[in-house]
């Protein structure tokens, strides 16, 4: 169980490219993936999308298997920038870890 | 079985068969000229040919030919589905100068090079074609039943889909009474503002409508009406209408050719306590959130609604539509709406864009199970609303989100859901306000409906002869159906529905008289001893009475058949202990000849 935060898309423009609900959930991304790694990164783009802060902080290890290869961008139908957004979400974890 | 029956009437008839390749279609498959052969020896066959397409000019010859010289006086085509040729060839025989009704069709397309190959297809064929030959030897010439028919529709409903039949049926220079029960035109379009796809303005479109039904002097309306009997059959149906005006109920007959009903439908309304409704003010149906949109005035960049600043929305699909036994709550009859109303879909995603485009610090969370854009522009509507960043979230029918209210939040509302999308995970959305995209329900009309012994399907919406081929007709001939009291549809449907309800009903009464396809009861006056167990067994009633006849110098009851309203189902013929009564075309010993003959192994090697 987790509650959205409806204010994280505005939290979130500091650190990344406002491009998540581009994605349509095609799952392209996580197929592309060499992590072959547990819906990585769809999963993470999802969250984002619905605004589950609190999940992205509790499941940020996630982040640091991410190779940025760049497949996932470049094979996005939607053009929604997956490597782009696990990047600023990097950031944001950085920003907040200390505090949570 | 094949023993004849040497009290059998007419074995000097003359068969001519004609048998079809249809270009290879049936001869790939059935050996046509070796049914030519056996067709030779069946009884009462003269003549038996085949042609590459029986339903070309020079196939239809042969008919006409052998018809003219005399060689034949009753003829069986064996070609593909009768619904495609039967008339073609009646025709012909029209042409040739005789009855059109001495004709029996043989499927040998559909019914067996289709499904068949090989012997066993040609010998089907075989026993299809004896069969009806020896039908046809029992075929007597017979005339349509001519009806006089008033050149006037009745449409009952003043909802869009009933003024577009009003005045698509009077500009064919018909005259047309438009019946409403309430006290205005326009039904539900006067509660939607901007129409999806498009965008147009409902009270414009409706406005548009209104100057033409008002204006048009060949259309009578009468609000507050209520429809109290309806007698009769098609080209001469009478209604008897009660109409309130100034506090008096005014009664008056209608006398009509045709009705159109067009009854249309009401939004569902949920149960109380149905995610929250009825409970708390800020839980409120896509009908509501159209008014509210409709009246708004909210000049902010967030959607006000009673005063509070609404900063997250949370809207529910399939609220009252595609319910599941054992899942969803039923009404208090037990009953399930167990369709898609199809338009709830494409108009909660219309009012998220204009709630995203005109508020955009007002957020929009779509829980839904399936989106259904299905028709011209409606597709957009949705990859709109993805571009206005509406976050969709997806429910499992046996996981419906749940709406309750919080406590220490900021939100009044939470709504828990267990998104598929984000892997069955559960979460809480915050809201300030809930919309349930609450769908159609048909209206009842039950009462209308057994007066005049229309249909209701499953479904409690009014049901077509066929879905595909006859889609706004009653099996009783001269009524039809138009918009939402047949199916959820959205305006532009129902006006489609309209346009074909409007050319079915002008096209029957155009000629100022009907003909009836003759296939009704007869009773042969010499056998009916006045027992009534006909008219107990007809469907129709109206269609079989009792009268009184002078018999050799005394008063005896006879069934009379009004041939108009008979429905040809055989129900009397069935019960009838003296065989007095049977159906033109369709007799008792027309069937037993056909099952001797597929019976009887003389046809198939």
């Amino acid at each position: 169980m987790s509650t959205i935060n409806l204010d994280f898309a505005e939290e979130l423009k500091e650190y990344s490219d406002d491009k998540a609900l581009e994605c349509f959930n095609c799952g392209t991304c996580a197929a592309i993936c060499p992590l072959v790694h547990d819906n990585f990164p769809r999963r993470m783009i999802r969250y984002v999308q619905v605004g589950a802060r609190e999940k992205i902080l509790e499941n940020s290890d996630e982040l640091w298997r991410c190779l940025h290869c760049g497949l996932c961008t470049h094979t996005c139908p939607r053009e929604a920038d997956p490597g782009e957004i696990i990047l600023g979400l990097k950031r944001f974890v950085v920003a907040n870890w200390r505090r949570s | 079985m094949t023993e004849k029956n040497t009290n059998k009437t007419p074995d000097n008839k003359k068969i001519g068969v004609y048998i079809c390749y249809c270009g290879g279609n049936i001869s790939d498959h059935v050996d046509v000229e070796e049914v030519k052969k056996r067709a030779e020896k069946m009884p009462n066959v003269v003549v038996a040919r085949t042609n590459m397409f029986m339903c070309s000019d020079p196939g239809q010859e042969l008919i006409i030919n052998d018809l003219k010289s005399g060689k034949i006086d009753r003829v069986v085509v064996a070609s593909c589905a009768p619904s495609l040729h039967e008339a073609t060839f009646r025709d012909a025989i029209k042409r040739a100068g005789s009855n059109p009704f001495i004709y029996e069709h043989a499927n040998i397309r559909e019914q067996v090079s289709w499904v068949h190959q090989g012997d066993p297809a040609t010998d089907k064929a075989s026993v299809l074609v004896a069969s009806a030959a020896a039908k046809a030897k029992l075929l007597k010439p017979l005339d349509p039943v001519r009806v006089e028919a008033k050149k006037h529709t009745t449409v009952i409903g003043g909802g869009i889909a009933g003024i577009k039949t009003a005045i698509d049926i009077a500009q064919t220079g018909i005259n047309v009474t438009l019946i409403e029960k309430s006290s205005v035109l326009g039904g539900q379009l006067n509660n939607l503002d901007k129409l999806a796809p498009s965008g147009e303005k409902a009270s414009e479109v409706l406005q548009e409508l209104l100057d033409q039904v008002l204006n048009h002097k060949s259309i009578t309306i009468h609000t507050d009406c209520k429809i109290e009997a309806v007698q009769g059959y098609v080209g001469n149906f009478s209604l008897s209408i009660s109409k309130k005006s100034n506090n008096k109920i005014e009664k008056f007959n209608i006398e009509t050719g045709a009705i159109v009903m067009a009854t249309g439908a009401i939004p569902y309304i949920p149960f109380d306590g149905e995610f929250g409704f009825g409970r708390h003010e800020q839980v409120i149906t896509l009908q509501n959130l159209i008014q509210i949109l409709k009246d708004n005035k909210s000049t902010g960049s967030i959607l006000e609604v009673n005063g509070k600043r609404i900063r997250n929305i949370v809207m529910i699909h399939c609220v009252g539509s595609r319910q599941i036994p054992g899942i969803h709550q039923p009404k208090e009859d037990g009953k399930l709406n167990e369709y898609c109303s199809r338009t709830c879909c494409a108009a909660m995603l219309n009012a998220s864009n204009q709630i995203r485009e005109n508020f955009p610090a007002t957020s929009i969370y779509e829980m839904y199970r399936d989106i259904r854009t299905y028709g011209r522009g409606q597709e957009e509507l949705y990859t709109q609303a993805s571009a206005n960043k509406v976050v969709f979230m997806r429910y499992e029918t046996d996981a419906q989100p749940e709406v309750s209210l919080t406590s220490g939040s900021d939100y009044p509302f939470q709504v828990k859901v267990k998104d598929s999308l984000t892997f069955n995970e559960e979460m809480d959305v915050p809201a300030d306000l809930v919309v349930l995209a609450t769908g159609i329900e048909p209206d009842d009309v039950s009462g209308l409906a057994s007066m005049m012994k229309l249909p209701i399907g499953t479904d409690k919406f009014l049901l077509e002869v066929h879905p595909k081929l006859r889609p706004v007709e009653f099996p009783i001939t001269g009524i039809f159906l138009a918009g939402t009291c047949q199916a959820p549809m959205d305006a532009g449907e129902a006006c489609n529905a309209a346009g074909a309800a409007a050319v079915k009903a002008s096209a029957l009464l155009r000629k100022g008289f009907i003909e009836l396809d003759p296939f009704v009861a007869e009773v042969n006056p010499d056998k009916c001893q006045g027992h009534g167990a006909c008219i107990e067994a007809c469907l129709k009633e109206g269609a079989l009475n009792l009268v009184e006849v002078e018999n050799d110098g005394k008063t005896v009851k006879r069934a009379q058949v009004t041939a108009a309203m008979c429905l040809g189902c055989g129900a009397c013929a069935a019960v009838c202990p003296e065989k007095a009564i049977d159906i033109n075309g369709w007799a008792l010993k027309q069937y037993e000849d056909m099952v001797d003959a597929i019976v009887s192994d003389g046809f198939a090697v």
